[in-house]
């Protein structure tokens, strides 16, 4: 009797009903969200307040934890793909505490992220987004699209909006559909599609290089150069810049790694080969 | 209507001479950690005194702890934190093992659990540099180092603490070779990069342990080095300065 | 970060070593993060063998210098004779007293050798001229942190002149390198008996 009832009940006899209503439930709780992890919040009123007086260096430079900060990274779109360049310095206050930071995150085989403010949000996060996109892979079939991952990790930020994650990352990857593509994505909850961003303590020292030597028709070789360029103007005169140059190539065939370079050497040898940066005596 | 009750006169009160009332769940307790990764080994060692403002609580409190599997662990900072930190670690250790039938935890997947650890409490951090140091999967020294909320690096070498800032330049000089050329040279070819020996390790341990403890007040009593070979762990102790 | 004394940035070491003494400096003068200068010398010569090594507020270490010139100057004038280490940090201390209240923001450090005994001198002062006397090194600046690890881990007493050099600079090298704010360039002085001997380091530029 019971079952009779409910066969005429309930409004999904219909096939095609249900699957209406099966995808709106799936709508209502947005997978990804169901497997980011929960995290502690101080058991009091106001926990940005508190995180704040902790943790905000600017706010109160007697802060004890110190979160690392402090970087230059850039992502260009050109002719022959996407060149990602970052330096590797991270620092607490003045204090150097690291030169050796790995500040590109390797999404997947075609898609790069780049680490800008709170070392530990980037890190977490963009890994966090890694399995994302692995677990979109698998239910879809295919691979994500640049904007859709990009909008996964903005969406995600936009969640903990107010509550002080700290990141400006710019996601480059390629796809058939888009191609070459980089979205600029940071903490506020921004997301822009753009072909050249600069991100960081000492982005206006790398635009100010970029700017001047871009165009389109840079071939790979030259662009790579350019990157590296721009970096190495910033980590001379940002002081929480510095360290080492990771580059990277983004082609059709997904990203490459193009080395490690040390601004204490290649500062001398770019020196010396362009007679450049003449502030300097040898 | 205009009736006033004890309570609210009260609360009337506290309006007009508001108390501030801030919630601070944090000390320092002092204290240096150090970890350095060989071809073969690795150590992390720690001073052994334990502060909170100018009192010394303890001259022999260890920092630095086998959580087992060949991993050796310390989170310096605020002392209770730490202590957190390591026993919820160890004992995710034994459910691993619980549910993976004694398997191993390797050094860089204990890495990234510390992570989450970490930044499960990104909005209330634990108060700690965390270094663990053991062997990679395939035998050699590994230390790997964290930020308060989780942000983490492979290094041949890290200190953390109280007198980070003293040792850590030493440490790029004489273990990386920072700054160091080939004599003749006129300063064109690097001192290329060699391992130490583990002798030459504890060596320099030593050093820099008494070298911060002479210039910083959080450090000294006792140094207790903790060294991972395939063997096992070891531990060594030796007296600092205890003014 | 409106702390006046680590808006600029820099860092100073001397050094005792046998019949020899050692002061040095980084070149760099920033405004925060953003480098000015790599060519700001912190270190200034008084005497025939008497230094000083300004680090602090860049304004303070400029005036202060030109303070010195024109004291030791006068000094001269009526003596007849280059000022003693020993006499300057007494200078430096009372002068550094009379802005009690209101006091220049810097970390000054004095080397050199006695004109009649050979003997090395070298101390260092808080902000209001209290003299620190050190047997074996004082440093300064914003990397002083790093410096007191550094010398304290290399240096040993009665080193040779080129060994001492080789120890400032080294101690003085890598502290810079992990200070945000310091770098750019190191000068380094060695003082013996019979003469001075300035050495420009190249360092990294970031």
């Amino acid at each position: 009797m019971n079952s009779i009832a409910k066969q005429y009940t309930q409004g999904n006899v219909n096939p095609v009903s249900r699957e209406i209503n099966d995808a709106m439930a799936e709508l209502a709780t947005p997978p990804q969200l169901g497997l980011a992890p929960t995290l502690q919040l101080p058991p009091i009123s106001q926990p940005t307040d508190f995180l704040r007086a902790h943790t905000d260096d600017a706010t109160n430079p007697d802060c004890k934890i110190k979160i690392a900060h402090g970087t230059t990274t850039l992502a260009f779109r050109f002719q022959g793909g996407i060149i990602v360049a970052v330096d590797s310095r991270a620092t607490a206050g003045n204090w150097i505490a690291s030169q050796t930071v790995n500040k590109v995150i390797r999404i997947n085989p075609k898609l790069l992220g780049t680490m800008a403010g709170g070392a530990a949000d980037c890190q977490y996060w963009e890994t966090w987004l890694g399995s994302q996109c692995r677990l979109y892979e698998l239910r879809n079939k295919e691979r994500i699209s640049v904007a859709a991952a990009s909008k996964i990790l903005s969406n995600l930020v936009y969640e903990y909006k107010g509550m002080g994650l700290s990141m400006g990352t710019m996601i480059c990857g390629v796809t058939k559909k888009e191609g070459p593509t980089i979205f600029y994505v940071d903490s506020d909850g921004t997301r822009l599609k753009g072909d050249l961003f600069c991100v960081g303590s000492g982005q206006t020292f790398a635009y100010g290089v970029l700017d001047s030597d871009y165009k389109w028709d840079l071939t790979v070789e030259e662009a790579l150069y350019l990157g590296k360029r721009s970096i190495l103007a910033a980590t001379h005169r940002d002081a929480y810049s510095g360290g080492s140059i990771n580059l990277y190539h983004v082609s059709e065939e997904g990203w490459e790694y193009h080395g490690n370079y040390n601004v204490g050497d290649i500062f001398w040898d770019i020196k010396a080969k362009e007679h450049s940066f003449v502030n300097v005596e040898t | 209507m205009s009736r006033t009750t004890v309570a609210s006169e009260y609360s009337a009160e506290i309006q007009s001479t508001p108390i501030e009332h801030r919630f601070n769940p944090y000390s320092d307790n002092g204290g240096t950690v150090l970890g350095i990764a060989g071809k073969d080994f690795a150590v992390l060692a720690g001073d052994t005194r334990h502060v909170t403002g100018y009192n010394i609580n303890s001259r022999y409190e260890p920092r630095v702890f086998d959580v087992g599997d060949n991993i050796v662990m310390t989170a310096n900072g605020f002392a209770a934190d730490g202590k957190a930190l390591i026993d919820r670690f160890k004992n995710q250790i034994k459910w691993y093992k619980f549910n993976n039938g004694g398997k191993k935890l390797e050094m860089q997947s204990a890495a990234r659990y510390i992570q989450q650890l970490l930044y499960g409490k990104r909005f209330f951090p634990y108060y700690v540099s965390t270094l663990i140091a053991g062997l990679d999967e395939e035998g050699r020294g590994a230390v790997y180092s964290y930020d308060p909320v989780g942000s983490y690096e492979r290094e041949q070498c890290r200190a953390g603490g109280a007198a980070a800032s003293l040792i850590m330049p030493f440490l790029d000089n004489q273990v990386n070779f920072k700054n160091q050329f080939i004599p003749g040279t006129d300063g064109k070819e690097k001192r290329p990069f060699e391992y130490l020996s583990l002798q030459e390790v504890i060596e320099l341990v030593k050093d820099a342990f008494n070298s911060a403890a002479e210039r910083h007040i959080h450090v000294g009593d006792g140094l207790e080095i903790l060294i991972v070979t395939k063997d096992g762990v070891r531990t060594e102790y030796s007296p600092l300065k205890r003014d | 970060m409106s702390d006046p004394s680590s808006i600029n940035g820099g860092a100073a070491v001397a050094m005792v070593g046998k019949d020899c003494v050692a002061i040095a400096s980084d070149l760099r003068l920033g405004n925060q993060s953003l480098g000015v200068s790599n060519n700001f010398e912190k270190v200034f010569q008084f005497g025939d063998k008497t230094f000083l090594g300004l680090t602090g507020l860049a304004s303070d270490v400029t005036t202060l210098s030109q303070v010195f010139r024109l004291k030791t100057n006068l000094y001269k004038l009526r003596e007849e004779r280059s000022i003693e280490p020993q006499t300057f940090a007494n200078l430096v201390s009372s002068t550094l007293y009379e802005k009690r209240f209101g006091p220049y923001f810097i970390g000054p450090i004095v080397a050199g050798l006695d004109s009649k005994t050979d003997k090395p001198f070298i101390c260092g002062f808080d902000l209001i001229g209290c003299i620190d006397f050190a047997k074996d090194f004082i440093v300064s600046g914003t990397a002083s942190d790093q410096l007191y690890g550094m010398c304290e881990s290399l240096y040993e007493p009665n080193l040779e002149p080129e060994d001492l050099f080789e120890t400032i600079s080294q101690a003085l090298l890598n502290a810079v390198d992990r200070d945000a704010l310091s770098g750019w360039g190191c000068v380094v002085y060695v003082i013996t008996k019979d003469r001075v001997v300035k050495r420009v380091l190249r360092t990294r530029q970031d």
